[in-house]
């Protein structure tokens, strides 16, 4: 029997033989073109450059970013995430003004603005010098342009940004004369600073701006042009050697798409890429940093995490249960749990601590004796000695909606539900689908749908703490205003001081409204913030050392790819 | 009578076509959440309601579900999939950009845990309780039970970033501009670990479907026959045994082929491979209606074809139905 099945084995011995050849004589292929250079992959900086590891610096410099997610053809009506699909899009784009790196509008396209006493006309004057990058110039018409066509068709971010703008004007080709319906203190940080100017060369006849996939599609007036977008896959951006501000630091930004995180983790390390766009997570800041060439940039980051609650609800609508949830959660042993320590406290209320309107009287504290005794007092008592309160005979037990994607708010929520049941109330977590989650706390994104949660954890991204008017839009209860009002809160003091804060043009009024508004939150409430997370960004330093932390908004922005001495 | 045969199964098929078709269509607007966020960008919570509802009507979502479902089947005899919410771009050529990646992973892969799995089984039942088929069902049912995930993981860990000699993400190196023999060289790279972890993870099945269908076949009563006829064992392992156990097997593969049309999202998130895999996630996550109802199209029918296939192919393989 042995000797007749020989045949067969040989034959599949064979079949064997050949697969692992085939896969050696692949592999044996792989250094000669993965081995990890800085500049790699180009062979003309390869000829330029004769040492494989001489520092990109020199020469023709390649600096490889990872992304998560693709950001479609990255064009003002394209791009598709506020972070990072905004930044890369203002790579290319530029807007009036431009933060610095404390987070403050400074002048850019614009030079300056005017404003006068009413508040309601704002006298821009542009930079001569721009041109966009098939060399027309950029001029007072391209502004006006750009707003109206912002607001012809709608693109959330840009045309929510123009709200306060009723109409605009040109005088002369390099001013621009805006004419507001009310005063609006966001003016510089929520429009002119956020808001891309578009060419009204190429866009003036364009009707379906979503669509629009001419070759031009891409030309702005930014450091970086796009040159290469190959879909799901990579960005190539090539710098903009005439931009008004200097060429940038950088000669090729090639932007690559991941599918996870692991797997930008995983090419950072390999070499692959020399930089991820995204904050790593708190296991990976040590893990990173004690690798030889890589480096992570630490700071406050103004995206928060919080615990959202229905307060048109019961048990949500007692003050004395939302109070005993603010009491009863340590945020810095979540901080130290879940985030290794890189974290900043929660304010309850709202403001980050490192923004100038921070109000430092307002603070929170860990007290779960006197969250039981302030639950005790209004009568809300475990009577049937099953560890759990009732309040008006119901058990003060909810859910806890959380996507379940994000392991931190897992984590999160594991320990809010410990720390919660340890005064007495039952929380049962529920992890589903992102957008599930997102549907039940904020439907359709219309706080005018009302809400389908008990409790849900929460956060919002940096732009809704960087500007303090926008708390406003947390604690209104006119939807139009309090359009991120997600808990139903209503109350008619913090009607008045948020409509106060979204008109006051004075900044020392301002801050002293933004100070009273924090006060009044801590008081009634209206959610339970329970930290910062820092933000932490892992780099290749040996290919790009110039990153700069902009304060709560992380490294990548269009100042790091400047030269420092470009950087306003 | 085999006409009829063949026409009512073929009727068959359209119904469940149109059946799948109308569930692609329901499936993704059942689901809680819509594609708003997608279509207005992120922010979309700042908008006016007037301005949402503007969003939705530019795509037709406003309008009565029936009216949007009679559109879709118009558009989709004259063969328009559409837009995508997500990249605004024509879907027939989304697919077509991800199709021949996923078919090369999962087509080597298949290749590879096919001849695997069909060797190692027969091999298997053949030493049936011996060392060596004891060993290969423990190999293989240890395997079976990895996750695809973690194998992928492990396989970058170690090969990519331990020893360097392999990419640990993509189908191609970014950028690198690379043409001709070079760029096939980068592929062949950038798929020899997705290769690996598909094949690891898929062979186990069809060894066990060989392996089991062989050992019906070896207790078999003309297996007895063939024996005592004085055959060559040789001649009754390849001309009565594998012959006999290799319709079912053939079946499953050709289900796998369909399969593989579905890409492999596990596979594909871990490697960051461009595949359809990774474009029906992501068009799910977001609620990308049309991607989701063209992809699935494409999934039905892959899968309904790879039937047809196995049920051809069924006859060819089985000496008993060419008869019946």
């Amino acid at each position: 029997m042995p000797s007749s099945l020989k045949g067969l084995r040989i034959r599949l011995g064979a079949a064997l033989i050949l697969t692992l050849l085939l896969s050696a004589v692949l592999s044996a292929c792989a250094p000669a073109t993965v081995a990890p250079t800085p500049a790699d992959g180009d062979t003309e900086a390869a000829a330029d450059v004769p040492a494989a590891d001489a520092p990109a610096a020199e020469g023709s410099s390649t600096l490889r970013i990872a992304i998560v997610g693709d950001e479609s053809t990255l064009t003002p009506y394209t791009y598709i995430t506020g972070y990072p699909g905004w930044n890369l899009l203002l790579l290319q784009y530029d807007t009036l003004m431009q933060l610095d790196l404390a987070g403050v509008p400074q002048p850019w396209l614009a030079t300056n603005a005017e404003y006068s006493d009413d508040g309601l006309t704002v006298t821009l004057d542009l930079r001569e010098d721009v041109t966009w990058h098939d060399g027309e110039p950029f001029t007072a018409e391209d502004v006006k342009f750009s707003v109206e066509y912002y607001k012809a068709h709608p693109r959330s971010r840009f045309t929510a940004a123009l709200t306060p703008v009723a109409s605009v004007e040109t005088d002369g080709d390099y001013r621009v004369i805006l004419t507001l319906a009310n005063p609006a203190p966001s003016l510089e940080l929520g429009t002119l600073s956020d808001v891309p100017m578009m060419p009204q060369h190429i866009w003036a006849d364009v009707e379906t701006p979503e669509e629009y996939a001419g070759e031009d599609a891409n030309v702005g007036t930014g450091p970086y042009k796009l040159v290469d977008y190959t879909p799901d896959q990579f960005y190539i951006f090539e710098a903009n050697a005439d931009y008004f501000a200097g060429a940038p630091a950088v000669d090729e930004l090639v932007a690559i798409k991941f599918a996870d995180d692991a797997g930008t983790l995983a090419a950072l390390r390999t070499n692959e890429v020399d930089m991820i766009v995204r904050p790593i997570g708190p296991e990976q800041i040590d893990l990173l940093a004690a690798q030889d060439g890589l480096a992570v940039a630490q700071g406050p980051l103004f995206t928060t995490q919080m615990l959202n609650y229905d307060m048109q609800r019961a048990p949500f609508n007692n003050l004395a249960v939302r109070q005993a949830i603010s009491l009863g959660v340590d945020r810095q042993d979540i901080i130290d749990t879940v985030f290794l320590g890189y974290g900043t406290v929660g304010s309850p209320g709202w403001v980050h601590p490192v923004s100038p309107f921070y109000n430092p009287d307002v603070v929170a504290s860990f007290d779960p004796v006197q969250a039981q005794a302030i639950l005790d007092e209004a009568g809300i008592v475990d009577s049937d000695g099953d560890g759990v309160r009732e309040l008006d005979g119901e058990p003060l037990a909810f859910g806890l909606i959380v996507n379940g994607s994000d392991s931190l708010r897992l984590r999160i929520s594991e320990l809010v539900a410990a720390m919660l049941a340890d005064v007495g109330m039952a929380v049962e977590i529920s992890a589903v689908e992102s957008t599930t989650w997102e549907e039940a706390v904020w439907p359709g994104f219309d706080v005018n749908q009302g809400r389908n949660y008990d409790m849900a954890m929460w956060g919002w991204s940096a732009p809704v703490q960087a500007d303090v008017v926008r708390s406003a839009s947390l604690i209104h209860s006119d939807p139009a205003i309090g359009n991120l009002n997600l808990t139903g809160y209503v109350s008619e003091e913090a009607d008045a001081l948020g409509a106060a804060l979204r008109t006051e043009v004075d900044a020392d009024a301002r801050a002293e409204l933004a100070g009273e508004l924090q006060t009044l939150i801590a008081r009634d409430l209206p959610f339970v913030l329970l930290l910062y997370p820092d933000g932490a960004y892992a780099y290749n330093e040996s290919v790009y050392a110039d990153w700069a932390f902009m304060s709560g908004q992380g490294v990548f922005h269009k100042l790091s790819l400047l030269v420092p001495e470009a950087r306003p | 009578m085999l006409a009829a045969g063949r026409g009512g199964r073929i009727a068959q098929y359209a119904l469940v076509l149109v059946v799948a078709i109308t569930l692609n269509f329901l499936l993704p607007r059942m689901m809680p959440g819509n594609p708003l966020a997608l279509l207005a960008g992120v922010d979309v919570g700042l908008m006016t309601a007037a301005e949402r509802s503007d969003v939705l009507e530019r795509v037709g979502l406003d309008r009565p579900l029936y009216v949007q479902y009679f559109d879709y089947w118009g558009k989709l005899l004259q063969g328009d999939f559409g837009y995508s919410y997500r990249q605004k771009r024509p879907i027939t050529e989304m697919i077509l950009a991800a199709m021949p990646w996923t078919l090369l992973i999962t087509g080597v892969s298949l290749l590879i845990s096919g001849v695997l799995g069909m060797a190692f089984g027969a091999i298997s039942a053949w030493r049936r309780a011996g060392w060596l088929d004891v060993s290969l069902l423990w190999t293989m049912i240890t395997i079976n039970s990895l996750p695809s995930f973690w194998l992928g993981m492990l396989l970058i860990s170690v090969v990519a970033v331990n020893w360097g000699i392999l990419p640990s993400f993509g189908a191609v190196t970014p950028a690198a501009r690379l043409t001709g023999v070079a760029w096939w060289i980068d592929v062949a790279q950038h798929a020899i670990l997705p290769v690996i972890t598909l094949s690891v993870v898929s062979t186990p099945n069809i060894y066990l479907t060989m392996r089991y269908t062989m050992l019906g076949v070896l207790g078999e009563d003309f297996i007895r026959t063939a024996r005592a006829k004085g055959l060559r064992e040789r001649s009754v392992l390849v001309r009565h045994v594998i012959r006999n156990a290799l319709a079912p097997v053939v079946t499953v593969l050709a289900l796998r082929l369909g399969f593989a049309f579905g890409g492999t999202v596990v596979v594909e998130t871990v490697f960051s491979y461009p595949g359809l895999g990774r474009l029906i996630f992501e068009a799910v996550g977001g609620r990308d209606y049309p991607v989701m109802q063209a992809a699935f199209l494409l999934f039905t029918v892959a899968v309904l074809l790879s039937n047809l296939l196995a049920d051809m192919l069924y006859p060819l393989c089985d000496p008993r139905s060419k008869n019946g």
